[in-house]
């Protein structure tokens, strides 16, 4: 047993650290953007991608062959906390999800197509799974898939693309065998974001980020651009979900709102009284840091078990995602109430307490129990794979 | 980072669990709710044999020199068979204080019959209408030419009945000081006071009660310190208890309601009954990785003053919540003394207000948070 990193592990910590201290860009990283930076549509964010590509940064647990350096998912969870601490945006879904499907299941044109410009940056993906009948239940997708000459026709409809405002690429699963089980009968496609026939409109949220709903009519796309075999999709996804366990929510945002809120209280008063005196402060705030202290125990547990290269550590992610979203909302919640009154005064006005950076967390968080498998799912897993209870649901 | 145990962790954990299968059933549990020792001599002996009670004792003094670590997997297990033992009482929390500050000669005279179990010692610390912080120590230790009277009423003092000698923490001139009471002396007065968890506790009289200067633990005042010292390292121990009992009282509940069917389903089948489970499989997993991290910062030697309180604080409180949903699982036999669901119950609450409570836990993290 042993909670430190490896000496290796540290040597690379610290060297992210010290290079995110050196090339900090507060345009970059917005701690009032909670852990969304990756979702700014700015020259400056694309510009910082591009950074950490020179640094060899992107796709270090990528096959040497396909241009990584084949070293352990730790060091992937190890940048994304730094990177997260600071606020600055994370590796994500194209060194994740698409580039290591495409390494194993894509064909060579898309191999070569997209790999390398994965690897530096020069390429932004929109990920579309959730339609309007398939949201927790993502196997249901409908969008349909026709099969035509040369090609596949695609009608129908996608929800939540975060990305698509600003994608370069679009990912998706689409129903191309309707005849079949719905878990059988869906591929996966790239579409260039711009292709005539899709249609993105924006749904504005109470975050700070819009998402979007996209339309789909008679959208052509190549066959080559069905990404592994016909009918696999939802396969693939799922192992995806497997692969991608170090690079998942991150803890470093939620640490850092503790440390922020801690350093407020420590300062503020209350009728003329420092308000850190008030028992149910210091209640809440043994609350807060005791449940951190958990979330990273559950985190250093799913990154110790994928570390072990066995079997995916599903269950372990799926408690760590379980605990450490509820716990994200409680903090914004506890704050808010610490802060009484003052704290709804909205985010981005000088005379909001921490600029009002826990008014925004309130509503920023709000989806994290939602988004990425809700928490409801989250026990489902469990339930049925750590527990073994009937799959009757 | 990584958490796995050594072969010499897993066999120390291994070799607990058959042994408390064997002489910690629920049938044994049950015979030594309020009796007056409280243990069974089988099972005490056991534990000595297998080097269990002097476990934390330095090889020198006797014992096994194992680390908090180790002393957590023990304890995980005693937690998980709601062992009936003086161990912690005795080899960790009386062996803990001479340890920390007792005199040569009071270590070699009770450490190695700690370890080999054939002395039992005990705390005499909490007070009727007193808390569990250093104020609450108020038991007079007066001094009289070279020794001290004492006098006063202390409470929760488990095992008492059996302790060759009582820890008493009390109020001299100097501060809190701690002293080695034979229980036997004059003035000294026993009486058992039954307690949720069926532990062995009694209420203890000091009347005027001589202790020599030589029975006193470390410097004059000096007994807060001690006593907190060993306290955050006991936590750790209680919170490992903690997290064993709550997954026992789990396992049975998945295994029960795998089995039980209602509306012609088995219970587990039912989402609001599987999702109280996956809660609670999910605090009690992360829970016990907070004990292992305080345990093992303990034993590399850095400071446990705020992972020690946090994990006894989350720990008890995930087995006081698993027990009250388990019971909602179980249904209305787990209201009956017939099944063993009432015992976790009970126990869960007893060890959250035990030792230090919930308020003063939160207060010292508070502490440790908002005012260094």
């Amino acid at each position: 047993m042993n909670f430190d990193f490896s000496p290796e592990e540290q040597k690379f910590a610290d060297e992210v650290e010290a290079w995110l201290v050196e090339n900090h860009d507060p345009v970059v990283m917005d701690h009032h953007r909670e852990n969304f930076t990756q979702l700014s549509d700015t020259p400056e964010r694309r510009a910082f991608m591009k950074k950490l590509a020179a640094k060899n940064w992107l796709g270090m647990s990528w096959p040497k062959q396909y241009g990584g350096q084949e070293i352990e998912g730790v060091y992937e969870y190890i940048l994304n906390e730094a990177l997260s601490k600071h606020a600055a945006p994370q590796i994500g879904k194209g060194i994740g999800i698409i580039g290591k499907t495409l390494i194993r299941h894509g064909n060579e044109k898309l191999k070569k197509e997209f790999l390398p410009k994965i690897l530096s940056a020069e390429v932004e993906f929109a990920v579309g799974y959730s339609e309007p009948q398939a949201g927790s239940d993502a196997a249901n997708m409908q969008l349909k898939a026709e099969k035509v000459d040369g090609g596949w026709k695609l009608n129908g409809q996608k929800m939540w693309t975060t990305s698509a405002h600003f994608a370069d690429w679009y990912w998706l699963g689409a129903r191309t065998d309707p005849d079949k089980p719905k878990h059988d009968g869906l591929s996966l496609f790239l579409i260039p974001m711009d292709h005539p026939g899709l249609e993105i409109q924006s749904l504005p949220t109470i975050g700070k980020d819009t998402t979007n709903q996209v339309f789909f009519e008679d959208v052509f796309v190549p066959d080559d651009y069905l990404v592994g075999k016909r009918g696999k999709g939802f396969q693939m996804i799922s192992e995806a979900l497997d692969l991608e366990r170090f690079t998942l929510f991150t803890l470093s945002p939620i640490s850092n709102r503790s440390e922020v809120l801690v350093d407020w209280v420590k300062k503020a008063k209350r009728d003329d009284k420092p308000l850190k005196d008030d028992a149910n402060v210091r209640r809440m705030i043994a609350h807060i840091m005791t449940d951190t202290a958990v979330a990273k125990g559950l985190s250093t547990r799913f990154v110790c078990a994928a570390k072990s290269g066995g079997k995916p550590p599903t269950i372990e992610s799926s408690q760590y995602k379980l605990f450490t979203t509820t716990l994200s909302q409680r903090v914004c919640k506890d704050a808010l109430d610490i802060q009484g009154h003052e704290g709804t005064i909205m985010e981005g006005q000088d005379d909001a307490p921490i600029l009002g950076r826990f008014e925004g967390a309130y509503r920023a968080t709000m989806n994290e129990t939602v988004g990425g498998g809700s928490s409801e799912i989250q026990k489902n897993i469990i339930a049925r794979r750590h527990l073994g209870l009937p799959k009757n649901f | 980072m990584d958490l796995d145990w050594t072969d010499e962790q897993q066999m120390i954990i291994d070799m607990t669990r058959s042994m408390l299968e064997e002489y910690s059933t629920s049938e044994v549990v049950r015979s030594q709710e309020d009796d007056p020792r409280g243990y069974p001599d089988a099972l005490w002996k056991q534990m000595s044999e297998l080097g269990l009670n002097g476990l934390l004792i330095p090889e020198s003094h006797g014992g096994g020199g194992q680390t908090l670590l180790e002393g957590a997997l023990v304890y995980e297990e005693l937690g998980r068979a709601m062992a009936p033992t003086p161990h912690f009482v005795s080899s960790v929390m009386s062996a803990g204080v001479l340890l920390a500050a007792g005199s040569d000669a009071q270590k070699n005279e009770w450490l190695v019959r700690i370890a080999n179990g054939d002395a039992i010692l005990t705390p005499a610390w909490l007070e009727p209408e007193r808390g569990c912080g250093e104020a609450g120590v108020a038991l007079s230790a007066e001094k009289d030419g070279g020794d001290y009277i004492l006098n006063g009423r202390k409470r929760s003092v488990a095992f008492a009945s059996s302790a060759a000698r009582l820890i008493v923490l009390a109020r001299s001139d100097a501060g809190v000081d701690l002293f080695l009471v034979d229980p036997n002396s004059k003035g000294v007065v026993r009486k058992q006071l039954l307690s949720q968890g069926r532990e062995a506790q009694y209420q203890v009289d000091f009347d005027g009660v001589r202790v020599g200067a030589g029975d006193r633990i470390g410097a004059a005042g000096s007994g807060w310190t001690t006593w907190s010292d060993v306290m955050h390292q006991g936590i750790i121990l209680l919170a490992a208890q903690a997290i064993g009992g709550a997954n026992r009282c789990l396992e049975e509940t998945v295994e029960f309601s795998k089995e039980r069917i209602q509306f012609d389903k088995p219970l587990g089948a039912f989402q609001a009954l599987a999702h109280y489970m996956a809660d609670a499989s999910t605090e009690i997993d992360g829970g016990r990785v907070l004990v292992h991290e305080a345990a093992w910062n303990h034993a590399a030697g850095r400071s446990i003053a705020r992972l020690a309180p946090m994990a006894k604080l989350f720990c008890c409180e995930t087995y006081r919540e698993t027990t009250r949903i388990c019971a909602q699982i179980w249904g209305g036999v787990a209201f009956t003394i017939e099944y063993d669901q009432q015992m976790f119950f009970r126990r869960a609450k007893q060890l959250q207000l035990s030792w230090w409570d919930t308020p003063f836990l939160e207060e010292l993290i508070a502490a440790d948070v908002l005012d260094n």
